[in-house]
């Protein structure tokens, strides 16, 4: 079979028409493709990051000065704002994206260099908090008494350490498990063919 | 007002090469449901970059470069998160030599042929069957001109091979 004899018939091929052609109706419908879907994850952070801190702060709002002396609550709320803040980058950078009408091979680059970043920035992100978060609860019961923090560090330091540690291994597990669930196969596909492109 | 003409000026644009959207549809999906889907989706990613398009290059160039990418990138159905497509298994083969051989019917094949492809040797085959130049070939896909050439020779190879028993 040799291509160039088909071309003929290729082009005077109607094709088989999609069943709803409307486009006025079909621009109305939202999108499916990856970058939606990042960009639905990106709000669904930011919307998670602002309720999570809100409802803490609304649950203690009768009693303000220990809300205000509340180091692990301003800390957590700190933490989310830097979320919120890289969500909203991300955000930004797919919205642009959106619409796709770069160059197929600086389309599927750009894609892969998003995804890349996105996942090393969250095993970073996640890294540092983690850190930030046993350092407080080491360090803050010298400062400020909470009983559930008094309580554990009534338990030995070596069990603590190793909580600690059996913390880091789960974390790294379980973002390497959802990172690859999400977007692994579609990354290994788009890395494929940027490869094909080369 | 001025929404109204660009979406009156869109559908024109989109209503003189929906043939070429068919045929990206038909070489990326492999069902009805799943051309359908793709389908929508092009349109939907077309409506969200035509405000940019501001006619650098030719129409058709930036049709296709949407529409490409839009299929290359894959959908992602509600629940199974980002996926991509699966060809469909190459049909009994009908002999090329039997009189009743038609011209459609080895077009079925070599569509055929073409699901075994990768997404990018899709997307090159297409446009060459398309008689797109070359150089609208490059400034689609971003592959430089002689790669394109050594590539096509390395996919009529190989839909040769896929389709010798045709």
């Amino acid at each position: 079979m040799e291509l160039d004899d088909l071309k003929q018939t290729w082009n005077q091929n109607q094709s088989t028409k999609p069943l709803n052609t409307d486009i006025m109706e079909l621009i109305q419908h939202k999108s499916y493709g990856p970058l939606a879907a990042l960009k639905k994850a990106f709000r669904k952070q930011i919307v998670l990051m602002a309720i999570i801190p809100a409802y803490f702060i609304i649950l203690n709002v009768d009693n303000p000065d220990a809300l205000l002396n509340n180091v692990i609550l301003w800390s957590y709320i700190a933490f989310c704002l830097g979320v919120i803040i890289f969500s909203y980058y991300n955000y930004r950078i797919v919205n642009k994206m959106e619409g796709m009408d770069h160059m197929v091979k600086v389309n599927l680059e750009q894609q892969v260099d998003l995804l890349e970043k996105r996942m090393k920035w969250k095993k970073t992100a996640l890294m540092f908090a983690l850190i930030f978060f046993i350092l407080l609860i080491e360090i803050v019961p010298y400062f400020q008494h909470y009983r559930m923090l008094d309580k554990w560090h009534s338990l030995p330091a070596a069990i603590r350490y190793l909580v600690y540690a059996g913390l880091f291994v789960l974390q790294y597990f379980a973002n390497t498990f959802v990172n690859e669930r999400r977007y692994g196969r579609h990354l290994k596909y788009l890395k494929e063919l940027v490869k094909e492109m080369q | 007002m001025l929404k109204l003409e660009a979406e009156k000026e869109f559908i024109k644009h989109i209503s003189q090469h929906e043939l070429m959207l068919y045929k990206v549809c038909r070489v990326y999906a492999y069902n009805d449901a799943d051309r359908q889907d793709l389908f929508q989706e092009i349109v939907i990613q077309l409506w969200k970059a035509y405000p940019k398009f501001n006619g650098d290059s030719k129409i058709s160039t930036w049709l296709y470069r949407v529409a490409l990418n839009t299929a290359i990138s894959g959908l992602r159905k509600k629940k199974n998160l980002i996926r991509s497509y699966e060809p469909a298994s190459m049909p009994e083969p009908a002999g090329e030599h039997d009189p009743q051989y038609s011209e459609e019917e080895r077009l079925q094949q070599l569509y055929y042929a073409i699901e075994q492809l990768n997404a990018v040797e899709k997307a090159i085959v297409m446009l060459y069957m398309e008689d797109r130049s070359y150089e609208e070939m490059e400034d689609i896909l971003g592959l430089s001109q002689g790669n394109l050439r050594v590539k096509m020779n390395r996919i009529k190879e190989k839909l040769r091979q896929l389709t010798k028993n045709y």
